[in-house]
C-alpha cells in the first residue's frame, strides 16, 4: 500500500450542476423532481448534492435580488428544515433535514453576498476567476506600485519615528482602495441589473462580471494585507 | 410519553441543570443544600471514592493532586497543551503527545471521564428532585470550543449514560433566555466571561429567530485567571520557598477567589492565608485590584472588536448588550463592556443561572415545544485542510451557520495507490502548523489504479452541533468509500466504549465508595457527640463502660470499608447514648429555666 501525503485536486463548494433525475421519495415513494419536501406526502426529502441556489430559495434567477426577501425567504425556510424541527422524527427525516439545511445554509452565505453572488453566476456559466487574485489590474497599477513601496519601507522601519508618516499615508492609500472598491460594488450592481434585463448580450456581461470581480478579489487582498501590516 | 429533555450547563468553576415547564426554564436546586449551583470539583480522596460538588471542593487543599477543579480547561487537549503551572497543580501520565490524562491513585483519568462524574451528580440530582429519569439532554458549551472539545464534551455526556441531543453554544442559549420574555429585535452582543472561557457572540433577533452573525472569544480565559493573578500577587508576601508549595497555591488561589467576590460590593478588603502556622496577609483595594487584573479584562475585547467586523457592524448598531458569566459581576468587567460597545448591558438574568435556563429553553425547542424559536448558529472556527507545502486550505470559513458541507475531491500520486490520507485542521492561521488538529483521515480500500485516476469526493458536515462528520464517495464506482478518523486529541469511538464498560464494571463500587463517605461522615459526628458528652454529663461507671464498648466497636469499623457494619454500630452507639442525650437536655433544659427564675427574682 502505498500513501501520499496530504493533496486534493480541486475544492468547490456545492457545485452549481443542477441535478433532474427524479428520484423517490423515502416515506411515499412517489417519483418526483429534486425539491425540499416530497409533492406527494409532503414529507421532507434530502436534495441531491448539486443544486441550483436560485431554485433552493424557491427564487427566480434574478441577479439583482432584493436582500430582504432573501433573508424572509431563507428564515421562513430554516423554520421549515432545520433538525431542530426533527428532532423526534425518523431517522430519514432528521437525516434529509441535516442535508437540506446544509444546501439551504450553503445557498443563503452565497446568494446575499453580491460578490459571493457574483462569482457562483461564473461558475454556473462555467467560467471562474482566481479568488487569490496575484495579477494587478492595469487602473490600479501605479497605486498598487507605491503602497507596496510603502509596504516595505515600513517593514524596514518598523519601531523608528519614520514608520508614523509611513502609516499616516498608507491609511490614506487605504481610503482610496475602499472608494474603489465602492466603485467596483456599483459597477457589478449595475451589471446585474443589465443581466437581468437583457440589456446586452450575455457574453460580453460575462466578460464584465468577470474583470469587476477580478478586480475586488484583488483590492480585497490588498486591504486585507494592508490592514495586517498596519496591525503590527 | 417521551422523556423530559434537560439542559445542562456544563462550566468551568460550576455545573448546573435545567427543564423546562409549561414553556418556563427552571433550574434543579440541591434538595438538601438549596443551591443551584454544582462546584465543578471532583475527588478522589481515596483509591474507590469520589467526591463531587461541594464536599470534593473541600478536599482541594487536603487532596490537591487528587481533586480536580476546573478540568474544562483540559476538554478536547493535548498533553502538548498543558502548561507548567497546570504541571505543578496535577499528576499527569507522563507522555509528551496524545489526549490529556491525569494520574491518581494509580489509575488514569481523561477529562471527559472527569466531567462525566459532574454529569452524573446533576443526573443525579434531578432524578431525585423530579423522580423521573434523565436520560435526554442538551449541553452548553463555550461558542468558541473547536471540534475537538465539542467530541470530549459529547464524550463525557455518554460516559455519564446521558443521551446528548444537542450542543448549544453557551452564548446563544443566554440570548434565548433572554429573547423569552422580552420579545426583542435587533441586534444583540452577549459577552460570556466565565470561570475558564471567555466567548462574544453577536446576534440578530428576528421574529423568534436567533441567528448568529459572528462569534469569537478565547477557551483559556476567565475568573480562573484573575484569581491566580491576585493569588501570585498575595504570595510575593510569602517566604518564597513556600510559594510554588501545591497546599499554599490552593490556599492562594481560594483566598484571592474571595477577595474578588467581596471587592463587588465593598471598595477594600484583606486577603490572608496560613503558611507554615505564619499568617500571611495583605490588604486590597478594588483599584488594586482593578489594575492586577486589567490585562485580563483587556484581552477580551480584541475578539469583542474582531466579532463585530465579521458580522459587519459597528457597536452604534447593536440594540442590546447581555452579560453572562460570575466574572461580569466584577465592577471593572461592567465598566469596560458598556465603553466598547457603548451600552448600559442588560444584568436581570442571574449571570450563573441564564446558561442553563436557555439551554432548557433549547430543550424545549428541541421536544417539540416553543415552535416560534429557532437558533442559527454559527461554527466558530475555519475548517481546512493541509495541502502539500504545510498550507491550510480553508474549506468552511469561520462564522458559517451551521449545518454545512463542503466537498473535496481526493485523488492518488503514485500508481495503484491504494490509500489517501488528509489532516483535517481548525483555526484562522495560513500553516497548519499553526492552526489546531483536529484528525487525520485515511481513505482506503481505492481501486489500484494509475496516479491521478480514482476521483475519491470527500463531504464534511459540519452539524448542528458544531461537530465534523466525513463521508467520502469514489466517483467512479458511486461506492461509499470507507474512511478511518484518529482524533488528534480526542478519544475513539473504541475508547469510549471501553470506558463505559469499565464504568459499569465501577458502578458498583462507585455507589459503595458514596455509602462508605456518607457512613462514616455520620458516624464521625455522632463520635464527637458522644465524646462531648462523656466529658460534660454525669455517666454511672456501668454506662460508662457500655458507651466506650460501642465507640471502640464503631472506630474500628470507620477503620474498615464495610458501610452496613458502620450503619449498624452507629446505630447501636446512637441506642446508648441516647437517655445521655435526653438527660443532658432535661438539665440544660432545667439550667435554662433556672437561670430566669433568678433573673425574673431579680
Amino acid at each position: 500500500m502505498v500513501t501520499h501525503p496530504t493533496g486534493s485536486v480541486t475544492a468547490r463548494p456545492d457545485g452549481p450542476l443542477v441535478a433532474t433525475h427524479p428520484s423517490s421519495c423515502w416515506q411515499c415513494n412517489a417519483e418526483t423532481a429534486p425539491e425540499l419536501f416530497c409533492s406527494a406526502c409532503d414529507a421532507i426529502k434530502p436534495l441531491p448534492a448539486q443544486v441550483d441556489y436560485f431554485d433552493v430559495m424557491g427564487l427566480p434567477r434574478r441577479l439583482a435580488l432584493d436582500e430582504e426577501a432573501l433573508r424572509a425567504r431563507y428564515y421562513q425556510l430554516s423554520r421549515r428544515l432545520h433538525p431542530d424541527r426533527y428532532q423526534t422524527s425518523p431517522e430519514r427525516a432528521r437525516a434529509a433535514s441535516l442535508v437540506n439545511t446544509a444546501v439551504l445554509n450553503r445557498a443563503y452565505r452565497t446568494l446575499r453576498d453580491p460578490v459571493e453572488r457574483g462569482l457562483y453566476w461564473l461558475t454556473v456559466h462555467g467560467e471562474s476567476i482566481s479568488r487569490n487574485n496575484k495579477q494587478v489590474p492595469p487602473e490600479l497599477a501605479e497605486l498598487v506600485f507605491d503602497i507596496q513601496e510603502k509596504l516595505q519601507e515600513l517593514r524596514a522601519v518598523r519601531g523608528a519615528e519614520a514608520a508614523a508618516d509611513l502609516r499616516r499615508d498608507l491609511e490614506a492609500e487605504q481610503g482610496v482602495l475602499l472608494t474603489r472598491r465602492g466603485a467596483l460594488m456599483q459597477r457589478l450592481q449595475d451589471t446585474f441589473v443589465a443581466w437581468d434585463t437583457g440589456a446586452r448580450p450575455a457574453e460580453a456581461l460575462l466578460r464584465e462580471l468577470k474583470q469587476i470581480l477580478s478586480e475586488i478579489a484583488y483590492v480585497r487582498t490588498l486591504s486585507r494585507d494592508m490592514a495586517r501590516e498596519l496591525e503590527h | 410519553m417521551e422523556d423530559r429533555i434537560f439542559g445542562i450547563d456544563l462550566g468551568t468553576t460550576n455545573s448546573l441543570i435545567a427543564y423546562s415547564e409549561g414553556g418556563t426554564p427552571r433550574v434543579i436546586t440541591d434538595p438538601e443544600t438549596g443551591e443551584a449551583l454544582l462546584p465543578s470539583v471532583v475527588s478522589f480522596p481515596g483509591p474507590d471514592e469520589i467526591l463531587v460538588g461541594a464536599p470534593a471542593r473541600a478536599l482541594a487543599v487536603e487532596h490537591s493532586l487528587e481533586t480536580i477543579a476546573s478540568v474544562k480547561r483540559f476538554m478536547g487537549l493535548g498533553m502538548e497543551h498543558v502548561t507548567v503551572a497546570d504541571r505543578e497543580r496535577y499528576a499527569f501520565v507522563d507522555v509528551a503527545a496524545g489526549v490529556v490524562r491525569f494520574q491518581i491513585h494509580g489509575r488514569t483519568y481523561t477529562p471527559p471521564e472527569i466531567s462525566a462524574h459532574i454529569l452524573k451528580a446533576l443526573k443525579h440530582r434531578a432524578e431525585t428532585v423530579l423522580g423521573e429519569p434523565v436520560r435526554r439532554v442538551v449541553i452548553t458549551v463555550p461558542a468558541y470550543f473547536n471540534d475537538s472539545q465539542r467530541q470530549a464534551t459529547r464524550d463525557a455526556g455518554r460516559l455519564a449514560g446521558l443521551e446528548v441531543l444537542r450542543l448549544v453554544n453557551e452564548p446563544t442559549a443566554a440570548s434565548l433566555a433572554y429573547g423569552l420574555d422580552k420579545r426583542n429585535q435587533g441586534h444583540i452582543a452577549v459577552y460570556d466571561l466565565g470561570g475558564g472561557t471567555f466567548d462574544i457572540s453577536i446576534l440578530k433577533l428576528h421574529e423568534g429567530i436567533f441567528e448568529v452573525l459572528a462569534t469569537n472569544g478565547d477557551t483559556r480565559l476567565g475568573g480562573d485567571d484573575m484569581d491566580r493573578c491576585v493569588a501570585a500577587w498575595l504570595l510575593e508576601a510569602a517566604p518564597a520557598g513556600m510559594r510554588r508549595d501545591p497546599d499554599v497555591l490552593g490556599q492562594a488561589t481560594a483566598a484571592a477567589e474571595g477577595a474578588k467576590i467581596r471587592l463587588t460590593d465593598v471598595e477594600e478588603t484583606a486577603v490572608a492565608i496560613t503558611v507554615d502556622g505564619a499568617r500571611v496577609e495583605r490588604p486590597l483595594t478594588r483599584v488594586q485590584f482593578e489594575a492586577l487584573v486589567l490585562p485580563i479584562v483587556e484581552r477580551t475585547l480584541g475578539p469583542c472588536r474582531q466579532a463585530l467586523r465579521d458580522a459587519g457592524l459597528t457597536a452604534a448598531d447593536l440594540d442590546e448588550v447581555v452579560l453572562v458569566g460570575g466574572s461580569t459581576r466584577v465592577p471593572l468587567v461592567r465598566r469596560r463592556v458598556q465603553e466598547i460597545f457603548g451600552r448600559v448591558p442588560h444584568t436581570e438574568l442571574n449571570p450563573e443561572e441564564v446558561v442553563a435556563l436557555g439551554a432548557a429553553v433549547q430543550a424545549g425547542v428541541l421536544s417539540g415545544g416553543h415552535r416560534d424559536m429557532l437558533l442559527l448558529d454559527v461554527v466558530p472556527l475555519s475548517l481546512g485542510i493541509e495541502t502539500v507545502g504545510g498550507v491550510m486550505e480553508r474549506i468552511v470559513e469561520r462564522n458559517t451557520t451551521i449545518p454545512v458541507t463542503a466537498r473535496q475531491m481526493f485523488t492518488t500520486f503514485v500508481d495503484n495507490q491504494t490509500a489517501v490520507d488528509f489532516h483535517v485542521l481548525q483555526g484562522e492561521r495560513e500553516l497548519a502548523k499553526d492552526n489546531r488538529s483536529l484528525a487525520r483521515f485515511k481513505l482506503r480500500g481505492i481501486q489500484p489504479q494509475p496516479a491521478g485516476l480514482p476521483r475519491i469526493e470527500v463531504t464534511f458536515i459540519i452539524d448542528a452541533n458544531g461537530i465534523l462528520n466525513v463521508t467520502a464517495i469514489d466517483q467512479r464506482t458511486g461506492r461509499e468509500q470507507s474512511v478511518d478518523v484518529k482524533p488528534s486529541y480526542g478519544l475513539a469511538d473504541e475508547d469510549v466504549e471501553r470506558m463505559l464498560e469499565e464504568s459499569f464494571d465501577h458502578a458498583e463500587a462507585d455507589v459503595d465508595a458514596r455509602l462508605l463517605i456518607e457512613a462514616r461522615n455520620d458516624a464521625d459526628a455522632l463520635l464527637r457527640a458522644t465524646h462531648k458528652t462523656l466529658r460534660e454529663a454525669s455517666v454511672t461507671p456501668a454506662e460508662r463502660d457500655v458507651i466506650e464498648t460501642a465507640v471502640r466497636d464503631l472506630e474500628a469499623a470507620c477503620d474498615g470499608t464495610d458501610h452496613n457494619r458502620i450503619r449498624e454500630l452507629t446505630e447501636a452507639l446512637d441506642k446508648v447514648t441516647t437517655p445521655l442525650a435526653h438527660r443532658i437536655m432535661d438539665a440544660s433544659i432545667q439550667e435554662a429555666l433556672q437561670s430566669r427564675r433568678i433573673e425574673e427574682v431579680g
